[in-house]
């Protein structure tokens, strides 16, 4: 209706707001996980333990839902690939005494090659095939982790230099959030650019694409690349938060826990996994310590909400967002919902 | 009246392709429906045939309200469907094809009776009884997709492009087989994109354009009106 | 004639499924002469409970287009039932030693087994697969895989909510002198359960082949419009279909009670060995899954002698990517549907 004196309205706020992809109430919802730790009773440190498990499993979500919600290939092997940069991080600290901010990125890169690796090798793969793969490679690269114990100690873990010399959680917590939100600023960047309809194409009709003149080998290979980086970066953050590094993260189990918060978050949206993974999360983790006489009572409200949002509503809550909270009548709700539209 | 079809409405989705489509077939007639590529041909007899659950409208068989039922449930009624992508199993052999035709006969010997004359009609079937189908030529699969639908014994046998990618020769003798079957009883409802053909060998035609029945009347009648001479035979 | 069949047994050979499967016996002759003929049986009795677990795996596959990932809770689910079946009687025995439950009591728990897994299979199909069926089928492979991921999830955190996450296992089933074949000792239990599989898959295979039930689903699985329009109703296939594959399953699980005792995650291992049966053997296929069961019990049992025990998932997991990377529809692959992108 209005679009030219929009046009002329945006103001640099709202411009900035658009390159950040960010909505007001998605500015408005990372300065309250900024916050957070400051309002009672979440400055407990227990309570900021659960809440960069959150963050973790949240950015996890986000690279996670990079490859599976726009490539439509499931990584399910990317639990693995963060414990390979998890390792390498460990590895790198303990042994070649690099600092860990560095060996974090070491550990990137690393996945990264590892993603390379198997996006190659999935390529001629059909979707499930696919996801065999990444499984097959996940299981063999935890085995490697268990059995390779002259250098990893195997199933009794790594001992691991935490990024920040203190006992408090907080500085743990900030990263976090900050990592969650450059996880998706970057992912968001490239779905945006020209490349983002590429992977859609790609992950609709592999032929269609292929005789619109879009070259799948390098978009597949470059998106497992990229997300496999990013999980390799997260993988080093957990080594260096928990101080502990045992193969167990790179379980096939953990892997579902990161696709279950990107599904239930919604696929192909990424802010939904990001959005969702903090709450869900947090009361999983609450059931879990208040009823632990109930042992998988949580992991069985997890499993149920999966099966729930597969069957009944497989949009997720970013399509339920979409189209229900999306458009409300009021204008400057609505602006707070979806920011100035460029 | 063995089929009657009434204002039937259906589609794939939201996407509405048939419009109050009403048709009626007498017992052993043969019913050809004839239409340019797209106007609903196949979608009306997946429709009758309960591949496609309609939105509206009645499908009657034998006195019988068939509306909705589903694909086999359809096939129990006695109405045997021979689609255009023929949907064969094609791991498996032309003689074991041939008795999941008869899938809805639960006694051997019936079975068997069935096999024996859809041998005498296809000998080319006989000779290849071991061979998978999927090994097969595109003529000799459409000869086994016409077989296995008659194996079942119907009352009506629903046809769809018989013809689609076959060689002239080929087209005839399945055309020819067709003919034999008339003559033992059966009802065919015959969809072809072959207007010419088709409106030589029925009895009675529907002219299908846009998802609507533009004209119906005796298959010679129809083959002189000028606008089917127009636009289907282009003379 | 005779040089007729000679050649045509030199081609067959030359083939993939000839040349592995001649490979693979040259490879199981000289392990067993270089360790042990304990070897062979060891290699046997896994081969015959992985090949009852593969092809229910490679059913569900090829039928119903499921790729199943909670395969091994039915396994758990049978060994579970065994379980709970056979301790009163073994109670009872220890007090009757002359009983006729002496020898028919486990079979009345295996066949237990077989029974809890149908019906866990026919509750499944009831409660999740059929939903997801009739609300949608677009992009069902991957939709479905998800959901079987959520029903492993929730079976494995039931069993450990309800049941305890401890071992529940027996001593044996069959009690006496272990029997002596070729100078090596085999305890009856392994005995008997080899004899079981064998039994169970010799079966299976003359039921798909020769009935009209089991020809009717291959039907299904070879063109479902095909199927439906000659009158099968799909519906009772996909019920007996998965009712049948977890019975398969969950029969394994029970007559292995006495090597692997029923807990939470027992399934795991049973369910990585029988997929990579099933990425080996092509789908849909079930002679191929029983020759690829043996093949993949035999590099297990090959790697466990001579790499050492923990690599079993290392070394099969590597050479099952390797196949998927040179031949991706499988040793035995069936050319009806292909593990290829479209």
């Amino acid at each position: 209706m209005d679009t030219t004196t929009n046009d002329l309205n945006m103001n640099l706020f709202d411009r900035v707001l658009d390159k950040l992809c960010l909505t007001p109430i998605g500015l408005a919802g990372l300065i309250l996980l900024l916050i957070l730790p400051f309002i009672p009773p979440f400055n407990q440190e227990y309570m900021l333990r659960w809440l960069i498990y959150c963050g973790f499993i949240a950015a996890m979500s986000v690279g996670f839902d990079f490859t599976a919600g726009f490539i439509n290939i499931v990584n399910f092997g990317y639990m693995a690939v963060a414990g390979t940069g998890g390792y390498t991080s460990a590895l790198l600290v303990l042994n070649a005494g690099l600092s860990p901010w560095i060996a974090m990125l070491a550990g990137g890169v690393s996945s990264a090659i590892l993603g390379l690796v198997i996006g190659m090798i999935s390529l001629r793969l059909r979707g499930i095939f696919a996801a065999c793969l990444s499984w097959f490679f996940g299981l063999a690269v935890m085995g490697l982790a268990i059995k390779m114990v002259w250098l990893t100690r195997g199933p009794l873990g790594l001992r691991v230099p935490r990024l920040f010399e203190t006992e408090s959680n907080f500085p743990f917590y900030f990263l976090i959030v900050i990592l969650v939100y450059l996880t998706y600023l970057i992912c968001k960047w490239v779905v945006r650019s020209k490349m983002g309809l590429a992977f859609q194409a790609i992950g609709q009709n592999m032929d269609a694409a292929r005789t619109s003149g879009i070259d799948p080998v390098f978009y597949r290979v470059f998106n497992f690349t990229m997300s496999c980086a990013i999980a390799g970066v997260l993988g080093g953050f957990y080594a260096h938060f928990y101080g502990i590094l045992t193969p167990d993260m790179m379980h096939t189990s953990k892997t579902v826990e990161v696709l279950a918060v990107a599904y239930i978050g919604g696929r192909g949206s990424l802010w939904g996994g990001a959005v969702i993974a903090f709450p869900f999360i947090f009361l999983m983790e609450i059931v879990r310590s208040t009823l632990s006489h109930l042992p998988g009572l949580n992991l069985v409200i997890y499993a149920l909400v999966l099966i729930l949002v597969m069957i009944y509503y497989p949009g997720g809550f970013s399509y339920f967002y979409d189209t229900h909270i999306r458009q409300p009548k009021n204008r400057a709700l609505r602006y707070f919902l979806n920011g100035r539209d460029a | 009246m063995l089929l009657e079809v009434k204002n039937l409405n259906a589609g794939y989705g939201y996407l509405q392709i048939l419009r109050d489509v009403s048709l009626h077939i007498d017992k052993g007639e043969y019913v050809g429906i004839v239409g340019p590529n797209g106007a609903g041909k196949s979608t009306t007899m997946k429709t009758i045939a309960g591949l496609i659950s309609p939105m509206s409208g009645s499908v009657v068989f034998n006195g019988e309200d068939i509306t909705g039922l589903s694909g086999s449930a359809v096939a129990k009624k006695g109405i045997s469907f021979v689609s255009e992508e023929m949907n064969l199993f094609v791991n498996m052999t032309v003689q074991e094809n041939l008795y999941m035709g008869a899938y809805t006969i639960k006694e051997k010997h019936l079975q068997n009776e069935r096999l024996e004359f859809v041998f005498e009609l296809f000998p080319r079937l006989a000779e290849r009884r071991k061979q998978l189908a999927g090994t097969m030529s595109g003529g000799e699969r459409k000869m086994l997709a016409i077989g296995r639908g008659m194996m079942s014994n119907p009352s009506l046998m629903l046809v769809d492009e018989p013809s689609f990618g076959l060689a002239p020769q080929l087209t005839t003798s399945v055309f020819a087989s067709l003919e034999v079957l008339i003559k033992t009883g059966v009802t065919i409802l015959l969809v072809e994109q072959n207007v010419t053909k088709t409106l030589a060998v029925t009895g009675r035609g529907y002219v299908l354009e846009n998802g609507k029945i533009g004209l119906e009347g005796k298959s010679a009648d129809l083959a002189e009106d000028s606008y089917v001479k127009k636009v289907f035979l282009g003379v | 004639m005779s040089k007729h069949n000679m050649s045509v047994t030199l081609t067959w050979l030359k083939t993939a499924p000839g040349l592995s499967i001649v490979i693979s016996i040259a490879v199981a002759v000289a392990a067993t002469i270089d360790a042990g003929p304990y070897l062979l049986v060891n290699m046997v009795v896994t081969g015959g409970m992985l090949a009852l677990v593969a092809t229910g795996l490679t059913l569900m596959l090829g039928v119903l287009n499921i790729p199943m990932f909670a395969h091994g809770e039915y396994f758990m689910i049978g060994s579970l039932t065994a379980y709970y079946i056979f301790t009163p009687i073994s109670e009872f025995i220890l007090e009757h030693p002359d009983s006729w439950l002496v020898t028919f009591g486990p079979f009345i728990a295996i066949i237990g087994a077989l029974i809890g897994g149908a019906i866990a299979g026919v509750i499944s199909e009831k409660l999740v697969f059929g939903p997801l069926r009739r609300r949608s089928t677009d992009n069902w492979v991957m939709n479905s895989f998800l959901l079987t991921v959520g029903v492993s999830v929730l079976l494995i955190n039931l069993h450990q909510l309800i049941f305890g996450a401890d071992f529940k296992g027996i001593v044996g089933y069959w009690q006496g002198m272990p029997i002596s074949i070729a100078d090596v000792y085999v305890s009856k239990d392994r005995v008997m359960s080899f004899l079981i599989s064998a039994v169970i898959v010799a079966l299976f295979y003359l039921f798909m082949t020769y009935t009209r039930t089991g020809m009717a689903i291959r039907a299904v699985s070879q063109d479902i419009t095909g199927a439906e329009i000659v009158g099968i109703d799909i519906e009772k296939i996909v019920l007996l279909t998965i009712s049948l594959a977890c019975a398969l399953a969950a029969v394994a699980g029970g007559s292995l009670l006495f090597m692997y005792p029923s807990y939470p995650t027992v399934g795991l291992e049973p369910l990585y060995m029988a997929w990579f049966v099933v990425i080996l053997s092509g789908l849909g296929n079930i002679l191929g899954a029983v020759a690829g069961a043996f093949m993949v019990a035999l590099l297990k049992v090959i790697t466990m002698e001579y790499v050492g025990a923990g690599w079993d998932f290392v070394v099969p997991s590597a050479l099952i990517m390797l196949i998927l990377i040179f031949k991706p529809s499988g040793i035995f692959g069936s050319d009806v549907r292909g593990v290829l992108d479209k």
